[in-house]
């Protein structure tokens, strides 16, 4: 299992080096999305306004959401494009079987993920000006989240096995994901996915709030449950993948 | 069926209303080569992806090595498959970091993935190319890299749907010079290929399905040698008046150019007596190949 983490990890730095400028392209794009949201806010608010703690909470906010993004939609995007092209079939005879190997490839992808979420945080400070300080322990809600975002990654990977072409349903349920982060934090809500996590870290980086250990353990507890939801639903998927023979391409 | 490496028993696959495969059973022992031949659409691949887990019978069972790699994946550690119509490899990565890939994805650690990928590629001749991304490699390197792709992990099965498909003469008969090779080293080899010459010269055992089924499995050399039978070819310089053709085709003899002849060595002779003294260019007992068997088996079946 390490050296399958190796390579896997092996390999998206091969593709990092390969092709930078699809990193350099989404640190661009998502990095312009969020200025131009923040110009227009400021626009409107009208010259001088201040945003106070404010913005550094949305950043956040934003910078959790491309993190999540990710583990939400990488699956789904390699299963299409390895269908289609003809490796999934070899990537399904692995002796390890599919799904540790896609465990394993979300866990060595978080690295790359990092990286252009790191480089988002840079431009975007030098852009707004917000200063983001990172309290260390604000790690902890945040794995939660990823946890609940990769549950909810291995659902749509599910669909994505059965149906191909899901680009467009995984482009609208991105603003899902971004009401989910946002929600609040009590009772009914954090029943929803991500949703205790998130505001956990919310409030430990815009109030400064200290890091509870109940609401910690909600929220992995949700991140778990989903993550195990998630992992059920892709199993089927792959068994009726299987009988109907879909896991090649067109 | 002792001791075979992989063993299908009556497998079933319906796709809606088509029964793609219907109680096929088949079974590959260490050394041989099984050629899988059938036309298009009869149900090769289909029964190449049941054998490596990949589609689900709807009744039947595989054994890898004695144990079912639907329930155990770990079995698959000994199965290496060329998949058609596949790229099988990541046109993004170069040669050697596929093969080093997948060698670890099927189980080998990253230090001897890439001592063996090393060794394999010199041995194909992709050295050179060992740093090219796959994607401005010819289609041929491809589809050596492909069938190298299957080999990395050295495992004792291998599946391989028309492995030769799109090769130039070289490298389809490096290709069979190395099926040979590994057949020799003990492996269990499958075959599918239209070319039914590739598969007459590989093949140590045939297997012909027809619509699902399996119509006849038999060893080569007495399938060849049950086909080829009392037929003989009769060739003359220049062609017969019709008088003569009359009486050829009385007795019995068919065909224009060469003309075919079946019976045995005394009714031969009556036949020779019909065109003396026409001067006659050849006369041979007429050899079958697999192509002859082939269009026989699935005519009539
Ligand atoms: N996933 C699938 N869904 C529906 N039908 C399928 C599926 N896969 C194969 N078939 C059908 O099953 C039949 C057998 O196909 P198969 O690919 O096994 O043939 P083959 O012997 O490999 O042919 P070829 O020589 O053309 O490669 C065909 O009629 C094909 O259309
Ligand atoms: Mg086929």
């Amino acid at each position: 299992m390490l050296e399958l983490f190796l390579v896997e990890f092996w390999r998206n730095l091969l593709s990092l080096r390969r092709y930078p400028m699809e990193l350099l392209g989404g640190v661009v794009t998502l990095s312009l999305i969020f200025y131009l949201l923040f110009l227009g806010a400021r626009f409107l608010a009208g010259p001088g306004a201040e945003f106070g703690g404010r913005l550094e909470a949305v950043l956040v906010g934003y910078l959790l959401w491309t993190f999540t993004l990710f583990a939400y939609n990488s699956l789904s995007f390699g299963l299409m494009e390895e269908s289609q092209t003809g490796t999934l079939e070899q990537v399904f005879l692995t002796p390890y079987g599919p799904i540790p190997l896609f465990l394993v490839r979300n866990l060595a992808g978080l690295f790359t993920q990092g990286i252009l979420v790191f480089l988002i945080a840079l431009v975007l400070m030098a852009l707004t000006g917000a200063r983001l300080s990172f309290a260390p322990l604000v790690v902890l809600p945040f794995l939660a989240v990823l946890l609940g975002g990769y549950g909810l990654g291995f659902a749509m990977g599910a669909l994505a096995l059965l149906y191909k072409r899901i680009g467009q349903l995984l482009g609208l349920s991105q603003f899902l994901l971004l009401f989910l982060l946002q929600a609040p934090g009590g009772f009914p809500f954090s029943l929803l996915p991500l949703a205790p996590g998130a505001a956990l870290a919310r409030g430990m980086l815009a109030e400064g709030a200290p890091l509870e250990a109940k609401a910690l353990l909600l929220a992995f507890l949700n991140g778990l449950l989903y993550l195990a939801l998630g992992l059920f639903l892709f199993r089927k998927a792959v068994g009726r993948a299987k009988r109907l023979g879909l896991l090649h391409g067109y | 069926m002792e001791n075979a490496l992989l063993e299908a028993h009556g497998l079933h696959k319906r796709f809606g209303a088509l029964e793609a495969v219907r109680n096929v059973s088949l079974s590959l022992r260490p050394g041989e080569v099984l050629a899988f031949l059938g036309k298009n659409g009869a149900g090769k691949t289909t029964t190449v992806k049941i054998l490596s887990s990949l589609l689900l019978p709807d009744r039947g069972e595989v054994r890898l090595l004695g144990k079912d790699p639907f329930k155990d994946p770990w079995a698959l550690r000994h199965l290496g498959a060329v998949l058609e119509g596949n790229r099988n490899v990541y046109w993004r990565l170069t040669p050697l970091e596929n093969l080093v890939y997948f060698g670890v994805a099927r189980g080998l650690c990253l230090a001897s993935a890439r001592k063996r990928a090393l060794a394999l590629l010199e041995e194909y001749g992709l050295l050179e190319k060992a740093q090219v991304e796959v994607r401005h490699l010819s289609r041929g390197m491809q589809q050596k890299l492909a069938l190298l792709q299957a080999l990395i992990h050295d495992p004792e099965v291998l599946l391989l749907d028309e492995p030769t498909l799109g090769l130039d003469v070289e490298t389809a008969l490096l290709v069979q010079e190395k099926v040979r090779a590994l057949a020799r080293a003990g492996k269990a080899l499958l075959l599918t290929t239209h070319q039914l010459e590739v598969a007459e010269a590989l093949a140590d055992r045939v297997a012909i399905i027809h619509r699902g089924e399996v119509v006849l499995v038999e060893d080569k050399e007495r399938l060849l040698a049950r086909f080829a039978g009392n037929h003989y070819v009769l060739e003359l310089e220049s062609s017969p008046p019709p008088a003569v053709l009359a009486r050829l085709r009385a007795l019995g003899v068919e065909g224009e150019g060469p003309f075919l002849f079946r019976g045995d060595g005394e009714a031969l002779w009556q036949v020779l007596e019909a065109l003396r003294p026409l001067p006659l260019r050849r006369v041979a007992r007429a050899e079958a190949d697999l192509l002859e068997v082939f269009l026989k088996v699935v005519g009539h079946a």
